[in-house]
């Protein structure tokens, strides 16, 4: 089967977005890196990967922690994030998955 | 007229079962779990495991005549029951030191779970636990750097150390896979980990993962003030490359590698052990394949064997189980097991698997490591049970949180001192987890995100191998 080199999409993404690929794009909607409206969905990974090192400069300045960030985009962040586990959760996301596939 | 001996086989137990032998302080002992099949005597098969393990396979018949046979024979002193079940009995068997190369692991190995473990005659064998006498022990050399010294080198003292495995396995970017690791250190863990898997594939090869990761740990370090670390996996397909590696990690500043012992061998792991002694190099062991061996309650090697050969070859981390978790491990054996990697000397305790006394002498001791399917809501039961002197893994319960990698590390770093905090003071972590914990999120949203991400699970699967217990 071939690599497919083209994003689904965050809302069309398995458990409901909460991947990697779903953080990069939910934390550049909290720094205003793209439009909260933009899903992302066509991109090629070349431009997810770029975007991903602009989220990265945006999280060096504050330590990588949402914590550390100023009221206005902590309180932006914490809105994002939260409206994103809800939605994961109702299509049946838990912790669970995400500790499946551990090294003992 | 010369004595005439016959060709021909004798019994075993004429030369190997000798319940009056009282075991020497430099014997090495060892206990068996052995299932006869049908018909076959015990002692003639306790015999049998004591020769097959010993001389049995370098001397045969009359020709035993020619060597120093009473002196080198291995002995079975004792057999005994096995609580709980009646398909097997305990040999126990003691073997003269000078059998064995000094600081030979794989020496002892080859003989003890050899050939024996063919043995027609026999239905499973299952080595239980080893007693090295101090005499032996001595002439191992043992962790590389020890508990203490590794808390100096990295200037932690006071609580468990945390780690986490970087995930995905197979998928990142040698560039992006180290900036998981900054992540993940800079929210507060003092090492990450390269998966078992990872050594040197195609996609990531290792110089280019220890130069990013090499980076990664020196940013975190500036921004930190603290001393971090990442497991560099050195584990290779020969010895050669494996040493090529860990000099490289050493060239860099990397203060730790790792290997995975079983699958890498034992004499890999024991020239490792000692180069990073002489290096001043913290090697990390995994245990990747231990499974194979320990998991079958009648057949096999059991962990504290394998606990006792890796103190022995050499390393100061080890892969221990948590007790908690999605992962096998009763909690007795488990702690039977934590006491032979630390402590100095553990007396013979058979609630916890435990057959004989060890006495480690002044040989440091090892730091368990806990991994595997736990998460915040596991922290306090893991600071109760294991202690400082560990290493708390969190992969999955890490890099699952959903703000992200430092997120999580930052919610555990947070969990794991408020759990040491509440202990200092004599609280109950594991009745009042709960409260220590929510009254710790009040103050750290990344922390009541994991609480809020980790609530509702639970793992209640039964042990396959416990201790064995009576029931009659």
């Amino acid at each position: 089967m071939a690599k497919p080199n083209i994003y689904v999409g965050i809302n069309n993404e398995i458990n409901g977005g909460m991947t990697s690929i779903g953080k990069i794009i939910r934390d550049a909607w909290v720094f205003g890196l793209i439009d909260e409206s933009e899903t992302c969905e066509g991109w090629n990974f070349a431009g997810v990967d770029a975007l991903l090192q602009k989220v990265n400069n945006e999280w060096d300045k504050y330590g990588c922690l949402a914590s550390h960030l100023p009221p206005e985009l902590r309180e932006k962040h914490f809105k994002i994030h939260d409206i994103a586990i809800q939605k994961a959760k109702a299509v049946g996301w838990s912790g669970d998955s995400e500790t499946d596939d551990e090294d003992e | 007229m010369a004595k005439v001996y016959d060709a021909g086989v004798k019994d075993y137990r004429e030369t190997y079962w000798m319940p009056d032998y009282t075991p020497k302080e430099t014997d090495i002992l060892a206990c068996f779990k052995v299932t006869p099949q049908d018909g076959v005597p015990r002692e003639e098969l306790a015999a049998a495991v004591a020769a097959e393990s010993s001389t049995g396979t370098w001397t045969t018949v009359w020709t035993d005549l020619l060597t120093d046979l009473d002196y080198y024979k291995g002995r079975c002193y004792a057999i005994e029951d096995v609580p709980g079940d009646d398909t097997c009995f305990y040999a126990f068997i003691a073997y003269p030191i000078d059998l064995f190369e000094e600081g030979s692991v794989v020496n002892i190995m080859t003989s003890l779970v050899g050939n024996v473990f063919g043995f027609k005659a026999l239905r499973a064998l299952r080595l239980e636990d080893i007693r090295f006498p101090i005499a032996y022990v001595m002439t191992c050399n043992g962790p590389p750097q020890g508990i203490q010294l590794e808390r100096d080198i990295l200037n932690k003292y006071g609580r468990p150390l945390l780690g986490c495995t970087i995930k995905p396995k197979l998928g990142l970017s040698a560039k992006n896979y180290g900036r998981a690791c900054y992540e993940g250190l800079r929210g507060g863990l003092d090492f990450t980990k390269d998966d078992e898997n990872v050594n040197s594939q195609p996609f990531m090869r290792w110089r280019a993962r220890f130069d990013f990761v090499q980076e990664a740990i020196e940013k975190a370090e500036a921004e930190t003030g603290e001393r971090k670390g990442h497991y560099l996996n050195v584990t290779a397909p020969t010895s050669d490359e494996m040493m090529k590696r860990a000099e490289y990690a050493k060239e860099i500043g990397s203060p730790i590698i790792m290997h995975d012992y079983i699958t890498g061998g034992w004499t890999a792991n024991t020239q490792l052990a000692q180069w990073c002694q002489d290096n001043g190099m913290l090697l990390h062991i995994h245990r990747a394949m231990h499974a194979v061996l320990d998991r079958n309650p009648h057949h096999g090697i059991h962990f504290r064997v394998l606990t006792k050969i890796l103190r022995l070859s050499g390393g100061d981390h080890l892969h221990s189980g948590t007790v908690v978790g999605k992962l096998e491990g009763d909690r007795d054996a488990t702690l039977g097991w934590i006491d032979i990697m630390r402590d100095s000397y553990i007396k013979e305790d058979r609630s916890r698997g435990i057959f004989f006394d060890q006495d480690w002498g002044a040989m440091p001791g090892v730091i368990p490591v806990a991994s595997g399917g736990i998460h915040v809501w596991h922290m306090p039961a893991l600071v109760n049970i294991f202690g400082d002197d560990s290493c708390l893994q969190f992969g999955g319960g890490t890099l699952g949180h959903p703000w992200g990698n430092a997120a999580g590390a930052a919610a555990n770093r947070v969990a794991v001192e408020a759990c040491v905090e509440a202990r200092n003071i004599g609280r109950e972590l594991e009745k009042e987890g709960k409260d220590i914990l929510t009254t710790a999120a009040k103050h750290s949203p990344e922390l009541a995100i994991a609480m809020e991400t980790w609530k509702e699970i639970k793992f209640e699967f039964d042990t396959v191998d416990k201790i064995d217990v009576a029931h009659k």
